[in-house]
């Protein structure tokens, strides 16, 4: 591993970034709008390594969501939705508007959602929401994800994989796949 | 000569190297936000071509982008490091990616080395690689959400559904659709 490019304090250009949020050193995170959905009480709620490029990027995480993020990541203009846990390697590169989310945010039952839009709702004050599916998602070391991609819960993306633009990956991808369609299917090797 | 669009929400100018037609309509200088070219004519609008709220020229030192006559772009992430070429009465919607450079190599390995290398740059943009030049032919209608793949030529009156992802040439007068997408049908000419 090199060593440190910038030693210089990882920094949000928006302002402060929210307590709970650690960005290591070299760091940039740009975009006014990056933690305008950052709603996670979590102690360690997002956690950034070193020498990454966050532009544009927004991380919308909920009460109890938790991220970590590793060095030299480089993500533009990304939505990260994270409920859970979304855990994502170094060397990881997200394209413009590509969304990563480890929930569906409502429940399938329609009786269940009905309760949950009058919980959501302004007349929902204090009434609790109906149990809500989450499953972490796993983004390995050295991954591609292409502009408008989608990864939705549960998925684990294996080391080194290439997912192509506008890929909808439901279920996981092995090491050094490449990826591409609706669903995302192998289509061939990054070696 | 700085360029100052009046009705611009925005504070920016347009780049000097940007030709525009006296026609042609503008919404915001915004969309030259990501704008690096430093080739004469690393955008060109046509007569009549318009960019609205929403499309960003993210261009490349070495790119150029064309639009032809009548060109109406909605909101497109423009990826160009060598050539985008978008023809005559062309229509493209909002958040359509077009983009002729992947900007990283497929290998892990590789990648690796090049994000090293990011985060020295200021700004941080990522360049290079191996662009794949882009035709997207006169009388075209590209849908939302439209992933238009590196070295993809449209043929003249097609149409690409909304969210398909093109990764190989469409031949001229086709319905193109799906992820990936493929040939629906023709249309008459």
């Amino acid at each position: 591993m090199a060593g440190f490019i910038s030693s210089e304090d990882g920094r949000w250009v928006g302002g402060t970034p929210p307590g709970n949020v650690r960005l290591g050193a070299g760091t940039l995170v740009s975009g006014e709008l990056a933690f305008k959905r950052f709603h996670s009480q979590h102690p360690e709620a997002l956690s950034i390594g070193a020498q990454c490029t966050m532009d544009g990027v927004q991380f919308a995480l909920g009460n109890h969501g938790r991220m970590t993020i590793g060095d030299f990541c480089y993500f533009t203009n990304a939505v990260l939705l994270c409920e859970l846990r979304v855990e994502i390697g170094r060397f990881v590169v997200i394209g413009w508007n590509a969304t990563i989310a480890d929930s569906d945010f409502h429940p399938l039952a329609p009786a269940e959602r009905i309760a949950d839009a009058i919980a959501c709702s302004p007349l929902g004050a204090g009434r609790p929401r109906p149990p809500i599916e989450a499953r972490p998602v796993v983004i390995e070391d050295d991954v591609w994800i292409g502009p408008n991609a989608t990864i939705l819960k549960g998925v684990r993306i294996g080391a080194g994989a290439w997912v192509e633009p506008g890929a909808m990956v439901l279920r996981d991808i092995p090491a050094n796949a490449r990826v591409l369609g609706n669903p995302a299917l192998v289509v061939g090797t990054t070696q | 000569m700085t360029r100052r669009l009046e009705w611009d929400w925005y504070s920016g100018t347009l780049p000097e190297n940007v030709i525009v037609d006296e026609t042609a309509y503008i919404e915001t200088s915004f969309s030259f936000l990501l704008y690096r070219s430093e080739v004469h004519g690393g955008v060109t609008y046509g007569h009549g071509a318009s960019t609205y709220l929403g499309t960003m020229f993210d261009v490349g030192p070495t790119g150029r982008v064309s639009l032809g006559d009548y060109a109406l772009v909605h909101g497109a992430r423009i990826i160009c490091d060598a050539r985008v070429e978008i023809g005559d009465f062309a229509l493209i919607s909002w958040n359509v990616v077009i983009m002729d450079n992947y900007r990283l190599p497929l290998s892990g390995d590789d990648r690796r080395r090049q994000l090293m290398k990011v985060a020295e740059r200021s700004p941080r943009v990522l360049s290079g690689f191996r662009p794949e030049p882009v035709i997207i032919g006169p009388n075209t209608w590209i849908g939302f959400g439209a992933c238009i793949l590196p070295g993809v030529h449209i043929g003249e009156g097609s149409v690409v559904g909304a969210k398909s992802v093109v990764r190989e040439s469409v031949p001229p007068y086709k319905v193109a659709v799906g992820n990936p997408a493929r040939i629906l049908r023709s249309i008459n000419g």
